[in-house]
């Protein structure tokens, strides 16, 4: 853990580096026919088959605690791995599951993270109607729909929502380092919009 | 009204197929007759447990596996806790089988 921390570059003076919180992944298996998702669901540990409301089995492992949609075409959507490491060796179980009930050719083909969703703490509250205001090109904040501002960013292309308690969440990234080079062009704008408090 | 066949394989069910197994090779009751009774007994059961059971039981433990496929649940618990107002005991292994009753009705 603490070589894995040193690995990440210390940003700002904030000293605030965003934590993973869910990595999407999509992998296609390809096994030439369909996936039996019945016998698949009838036959895994932790799945759930209801083909009347999602045409996929939904199945769930303990370590790393993740949940992968399988869908009858071989493809499978993993959800729910924090870290680089944890999606892949998550995404390489499903397959070996897969592999196990009766499709030993399964292969690997388009393994790709799609989303990655990280969240931090800036520690100070934030004006929000300040910020909308002053990044209205980017920002959508309209508190009777949902309390945070939604802040669109162009370069890199990140979704960051601002909450006035000074929480953040970074999504939209399909790689580690346009979260953090998000967080890097959002903290001085932050600063910039600190509530002064009484 | 279409029953399950969920509670032929609890004790009672168990006893009163093996009953009527051996009632029909003895040949004193068709097996058109037996299968008959079984019927009767998916009926019966689910009424009895809807009117006559007021007892409630909550089962807490730590879940190992679960399946949801043909819409039914199955759930394997570890350590189970089974506590009704009287007692209280605790089973290493329980597999609980579950099936939505309002799927009868349709």
């Amino acid at each position: 853990m603490a070589d894995r921390r040193s690995e990440q570059p210390v940003h700002h003076s904030s000293g605030i580096i965003p934590t993973l919180q869910n990595i999407a992944s999509t992998v296609n298996l390809d096994c030439g026919n369909k996936l039996d998702l019945k016998a698949i669901a009838l036959h895994a540990r932790n799945a759930e088959y209801n083909p009347k409301r999602l045409p996929a089995v939904i199945m769930r492992i303990r370590e790393p605690k993740t949940t992968a949609l399988i869908f009858g075409t071989g493809k499978i959507v993993c959800t729910g791995a924090k870290s680089e490491g944890d999606w892949k060796l998550a995404t390489r179980k499903f397959a070996r599951i897969i592999q196990k009930l009766g499709y030993p050719e399964v292969k690997f083909k388009d393994f790709k993270i799609q989303n990655i969703v990280a969240s931090c703490d800036v520690r100070f509250p934030i004006r929000l109607e300040g910020l909308a205001y002053a990044h209205r090109a980017f920002s959508s904040y309209e508190p009777e729909i949902f309390p945070g501002l939604i802040y669109r960013m162009k370069q890199p292309k990140i979704v960051l929502l601002v909450f006035a308690s000074g929480k953040i969440v970074i999504t939209g990234a399909k790689f580690r380092d346009d979260i953090y080079t998000a967080f890097d062009n959002i903290y001085p704008v932050l600063t910039h919009s600190k509530k002064n408090q009484q | 009204m279409a029953t399950f066949e969920l509670y032929r394989r609890s004790t009672i069910g168990m006893c009163l197929t093996e009953t009527l197994d051996e009632m029909v090779s003895s040949g004193i009751l068709s097996p058109e007759h037996a299968i008959q009774v079984l019927v009767q007994f998916d009926k019966s059961m689910t009424e009895a447990l809807e009117t006559q059971v007021k007892s409630k039981v909550t089962i807490k433990g730590h879940l190992h596996t679960y399946r949801f496929c043909d819409n039914v649940w199955t759930f394997i618990l570890q350590d189970a806790v089974f506590k009704s107002e009287e007692c209280q005991e605790t089973v290493n292994h329980v597999k609980i089988v579950a099936c939505d009753s309002k799927l009868l009705t349709q």
